[in-house]
């Protein structure tokens, strides 16, 4: 509703009608269904495996592709919405939702951390005499040999921790109306999350072990792994800030995306600290060292 | 609980009663199983389930004194504030007093109940000086029972089709009979030790009081010690799949001298006796 | 917030008002909505169209129950097909908890009357509510999937590892169908905290806020909390079924009981889930036709937060079988005894509202004392079970699945039902006749406790559930339970076809607030059913008001 027509006697901004979400649900259900006959291709019989045997992993393609050109248009709408009906009480609610948000994330990483902790705390417990035979009673596992904590993982440690000080030099830089230097910040911070990233997969090739191994990996993999794509995601939502700065689209008083953006990386960092803190380092117990 | 008890008593006259033809080994009563309309606990043949029936008659009494007492402030409230006998409401919000009452009292309660519920929960926990282990193993879709402290010999307990219930323990409920029983000694003190091979399963017997949830990998650790001798029948307390319904737990308890025998019986097919024949003391165990 | 900022821009050149302007017809009304009504009847709908597919499913059950031996489940070969019994169980219990009490609860009554309760125009992000709910029905088709294609999910609503493991493929289409059932929730939750906090109107503190979003605010905090918890749990269950990893694996150095943890720490928080939001609709009830405040208002409000809080760190209780240190059970069993006296606070609470007051048993106060008495009887055994000694008996026979359906079915179910007929004037415009509804509370209201009472005693004598087939001995209480549950879903056709359909095509037309001065709250100030947008200018609450 626009002001100019509609003259809402609130501050509240009530959203027009939007094709986006019912089309997200439905990309959402197309993802699941690929998702699951690519891993079960005889879920729908015999005639349906045929039909879809030459296009393999991409029977996903049509959920994502539906789900990112929604994000693409909803967002979009979003930044449109912000120049007119973002007043200071809708901001207020949009950082409300983005706090809520990230600590339903920190919770989603609670149970990698249970996993991680669950195996790692009780290697040889006596009532678990099946693991204490896998493991060696133990932790890390006897047979593996891991990545070298203070070696790139450190670097990455301290990538990731100067990528929230550039981050935060765009932010200071906002709130200054420098836009060439918030641009600057912004850019240095994706290129960070970048290297990052980058170590990251160097790490993952190279790593002297594999996801299937055993309940290391498994924990190492997965943790480490959705974390690895919380920095990706952060990264986009990054690069979206640094052309929409690059625009002149962020005021001193009103720049709550990027705000939403650096608390998101802010978030995936301290999630770093803790996986390098307890998986890298303290789980990395006496075991041999493979990665340097 | 007058029902209970007289179950009870009916329950000890069935074990006299069957322990007065017993003779051969199969002639144990059949004690542990359920009965038509039956309201509460079946008797306690152990004394863990002693302690349990115990506690929960005690949680009985006052949970059914708590329903009583918040019907009747309900129905009480109902009829005497109904607005035709009281056109005009009051408009009391707060009464310090009794806000702090019924948060105190409660409080109260829990305490009384949660002493006798930690003092049970200790005693059941571990065996205490038990004679012997029976590794019990939840597979799909039947138990096996090992015995490591006694030669290490292993029962299979399968259900018996219909037909050869039928045919063979034809006093035994269906669902309960199995071809096999778990076999103990009566008033002995014995450790349970229970995993699973492949999904989870539940080993339990009503009027036992212990339930073992077993889980493949795990070791789960508890005890039993049943008074009487009888048949005891439970049923796989965990979901596990297709055969879930169909793997009941039956114990049979016998006195020691026959539970002796038994052990014989079972180490010599076992192969793990010093035969007479110099060729057989050799075999491997067959299990 | 008092100052509306919109109003220094009145041109009072706009051609047309805001209910014609960017308000679509038809289909796009709703798949495009934006609105917190619309979203809210279309929770309510599909709520209902999932209940009737649930409720099958356990009068099937009950059928099969009705008499020992195996009458319906019999396989090609024979012999009883104990899988597609478990996977109707399965179904039943996942389309109850996720498709029908959370979406009606949280996504019906609560987009419905936390806006109008708090004086705000809409929820704080209207059109992510719309995709918390569209996200629901593709969760419901994968969930249906699940339950035909590779034979199904035999697992129980738990579904606990390896048993997980050993099914087909719908197991993963159920895996996702939680995935997209707590999206959607997680969203929801964010959406009603960010509401709750940032939209009251002006002069409504926290401490004055109806307790119906009292109760909202900390269910949405559960869910919040609770939901990523079983995300990541069930994604490690998809990784270990499909890619070799090892989380629930003792083989590979994992374990089970991992998941066991993971699940109830989001599962015991999901029950006060679906409790929390009813004991908020039954507070407003007992005061409106008791003509009184509630009593003891901060009490009411911060015992729910108690619940909320504790209800965090007692999940174990629902494990105590399966091998835990007896120090970690003794921790759990008092941690859970603690739940009974917030629980105990808000139930003399209500009486005490009852009491002094000027009482009218209309419809919704009948299932909102009914929901005292039962919700009162599925506590107490909440107490016995939380003794670990006593559960050792008891977990995973009937008494259990006694226990919790007087929580849900004759808790959750009431409250629901009781919300139903205290806002369906509200919502539709028309009001329910009084006959109709009264055989509806009384046919169900027998026929629950038929149903479930029974089975406290099957229980106490031993029998487990997910159970196909039962000795003998058993059948006389499953026999009367079976005709309590057909009792029960014949009234819910009778209240589908009477009191919905009825209403909606005979109803009686009512005003704002046609219960009379009892009724305080926001929603009874604006038209019955309101307009497309309500509150355009902010009330203002009255620092003197009772909340």
């Amino acid at each position: 509703m626009n002001m100019a027509e509609g003259a809402p006697k609130h501050p509240y901004h009530l959203v027009d009608p939007s094709p986006w979400p019912a089309l997200g649900a439905l990309g959402g259900l197309l993802l699941a269904l690929g998702a699951t006959l690519g891993m079960h291709p005889d879920m729908l019989g015999k005639g349906v495996e045929e039909a879809i045997k030459p296009f393999g992993w991409w029977i996903v393609a049509p959920g994502f592709a539906i789900i990112f050109a929604v994000m693409y248009w909803w967002w979009r709408d979003v930044i449109v919405e912000s120049r007119t009906h973002h007043t200071a009480v809708v901001q207020l609610g949009l950082r409300y939702g983005m706090i809520l948000f990230i600590a339903s994330e920190v919770l989603f990483f609670v149970a990698f951390f249970w996993a991680f902790f669950d195996a790692s705390l009780y290697p040889n417990s006596p009532e678990m005499p099946v693991r204490t035979a896998a493991d060696g009673g133990v932790w890390p596992p006897k047979g593996i040999s891991i990545i070298a904590p203070f070696d790139l993982p450190l670097m990455n440690t301290l990538i990731l921790l100067l990528s929230g000080t550039t981050v935060t030099w765009a932010h200071h830089a906002i709130v200054e109306g420098n836009n060439r230097d918030a641009v600057r910040g912004l850019l240095l911070t994706v290129i960070l999350g970048a290297c990052f990233t980058g170590v990251q997969l160097y790490e993952y090739l190279n790593a002297p072990f594999g996801f299937r191994e055993n309940i290391y990996s498994s924990t190492f993999f997965m943790a480490t792994g959705f974390h690895g794509f919380h920095v990706f995601v952060g990264t986009t939502f990054l690069v979206v800030c640094l052309f929409r700065a690059m625009d002149g689209q962020f005021k001193p008083k009103q720049h709550f995306g990027f705000e939403a953006a650096a608390w998101y990386w802010h978030f995936v960092d301290v999630v770093w600290l803790f996986l390098f803190f307890c998986i890298y380092w303290w789980g990395a117990g006496k075991a041999p060292i493979a990665l340097h | 609980m007058v029902g209970k008890r007289v179950l009870g008593i009916l329950g000890i006259l069935t074990t006299i009663a069957g322990l007065g033809v017993a003779g051969g080994a199969s002639a144990q009563p059949i004690v542990g199983v359920p009965h038509e309309w039956q309201m509460d606990f079946p008797p306690s043949f152990t004394p863990l389930m002693e302690k349990v029936a115990s506690l929960h008659d005690l949680l009985l009494v006052l949970i059914t004194v708590i329903c009583v007492f918040v019907l009747a402030l309900l129905i009480y409230a109902m009829w005497r504030f109904h607005a035709s006998r009281n056109a005009t409401p009051a408009t009391s919000t707060h009464n310090t007093f009794l806000e702090i009452a019924w948060t105190i009292i409660p409080i109260l309660i829990l305490v009384v109940v949660a002493i006798p519920s930690f003092r049970l929960l200790y005693y059941g926990d571990k065996a205490v000086d038990a004679a012997f282990t029976i590794k019990v193993t939840g597979h799909q879709w039947y138990w096996s029972y090992a015995y490591p402290d006694l030669g290490d010999f292993t029962v299979e307990s399968r259900i018996l089709s219909e037909a050869d219930r039928i045919k063979l323990k034809p006093n035994q409920p269906r669902m309960l009979a199995v071809d096999e029983e778990m076999v103990i000694p009566k008033g002995t003190v014995i450790r349970i030790i229970g995993t699973a091979a492949d999904s989870m399963h539940g080993w339990t017997v009503p009027g036992f009081g212990i339930k073992k949830t077993v889980i493949p990998g795990r070791l789960n650790e508890g005890w039993i010690s049943v008074n009487n001798e009888g048949y005891y029948f439970g049923q796989c307390s965990q979901i596990c799949g297709n055969g879930h319904s169909y793997m009941p737990i039956a114990v049979r308890v016998l006195d020691k001298p026959e539970f002796d025998k038994w052990v014989e019986q079972k180490k010599k097919s076992a192969g793990l006796l010093p035969a007479t024949d110099v060729a057989s003391a050799t075999a491997p165990a067959n299990r | 917030m008092a100052t509306a900022h919109g109003a220094t821009h009145d041109h009072g050149a706009h051609q047309h008002g805001h209910d014609d302007h960017h308000t679509p017809t038809g289909w796009r009304r709703y798949v495009y909505s934006t609105n917190h009504k619309d979203i809210g009847t279309m929770y309510l709908v599909f709520a209902i169209v999932a209940a009737l597919i649930g409720a099958t499913f356990s009068v099937i059950m009950r059928l099969e129950l009705m008499q020992p031996g195996v009458q319906y489940f019999m396989g090609p070969d024979g012999t009883p097909n104990g899988h597609l019994w478990n996977t109707v169980v399965t179904a039943h219990g996942l389309i109850m908890v996720f498709f029908v009490v959370m979406p009606a609860l949280i996504g019906g009554f609560g987009n419905w009357f936390v806006p109008l309760m708090i004086g705000a125009p809409d929820m704080a992000f209207p059109r992510m509510n719309n995709i918390s709910f569209w996200l629901l029905p593709p969760a419901f088709i994968l969930l249906l999937m699940s339950a035909v294609i590779g034979g199904g999910v035999g697992t129980g609503w738990t579904i606990y590892p390896p048993l997980t493991i050993q099914q087909g493929a719908g197991m993963d289409l159920a895996i996702f169908s939680l995935h997209l059932a707590g999206a959607s929730s997680i969203l929801g939750a964010i959406n009603f905290i960010t509401t709750i906090l940032n939209m009251r109107a002006p002069g409504m503190t926290l401490h004055r806020m109806p307790l119906f979003a009292w109760s909202i605010l900390v269910t949405a905090f559960l869910l919040l909390l609770a939901l990523p918890v079983l995300a990541g749990a069930i994604t490690m269950l998809l990784t270990d079924r499909n890619f070799g990893t090892h989380f629930f694996d003792p083989a590979g150095g994992g374990d089970p009981t991992l998941f066991l943890h993971l699940f109830w720490f989001f599962g015991h928080p999901e029950v006060y889930i679906m409790i929390l939001p009813a004991f908020g609709i039954v507070s407003h009830i007992i005061s409106t036709f008791a003509k009184k405040p509630i009593f003891g208002y901060l009490g009411m409000a911060y015992a729910m937060v108690a619940i909320g809080v504790v209800g965090f760190v007692v999940w174990a209780h629902h494990m105590y079988t399966v091998g835990m240190d007896v120090d970690t059970r003794a921790y759990f069993v008092a941690a859970t005894m603690v739940i009974a006296v917030p629980t105990g606070v808000k139930i003399f609470s209500w009486i005490a509202t009852m009491w002094g007051g000027s009482i009218r048993l209309e419809v919704p106060m009948l299932w909102a004392i009914g929901f005292i008495f039962l919700f009162t009887v599925g506590g107490v055994t909440g107490v016995v079970l939380a003794n670990a000694g006593v559960d050792y008996a008891l977990h995973n026979t009937y008494y259990v699945i006694a226990h919790f359906h007087y929580v849900l079915s004759l808790g959750a179910v009431f409250g629901l039902f009781a919300g139903f007929y205290y806002w369906f004037g509200k919502m539709c415009g028309r009001q329910y006749s009084e006959w109709s509804a009264q055989v509806h509370f009384w046919t169900t209201f027998i026929g629950v406790n038929l149903t479930f009472f029974p089975m406290h005693f099957s229980g106490l004598a031993g029998m487990p559930r997910h159970y196909v087939d039962y000795p003998d001995a058993m059948s006389h209480w499953n026999y009367i339970s079976s005709i309590g549950a057909f009792l029960s879903f014949g009234s819910t056709i009778f209240w589908l076809v009477f009191v919905v359909f009825g209403t909606l095509l005979y109803g009686r037309k009512v005003g704002a607030n046609y219960w009379g001065e009892g009724a305080t709250t926001l929603e009874w100030t604006v038209d019955s059913p309101p307009p497309f947008h309500t509150f355009e200018e902010l009330p203002h609450v009255s620092p003197t008001a009772h909340p």
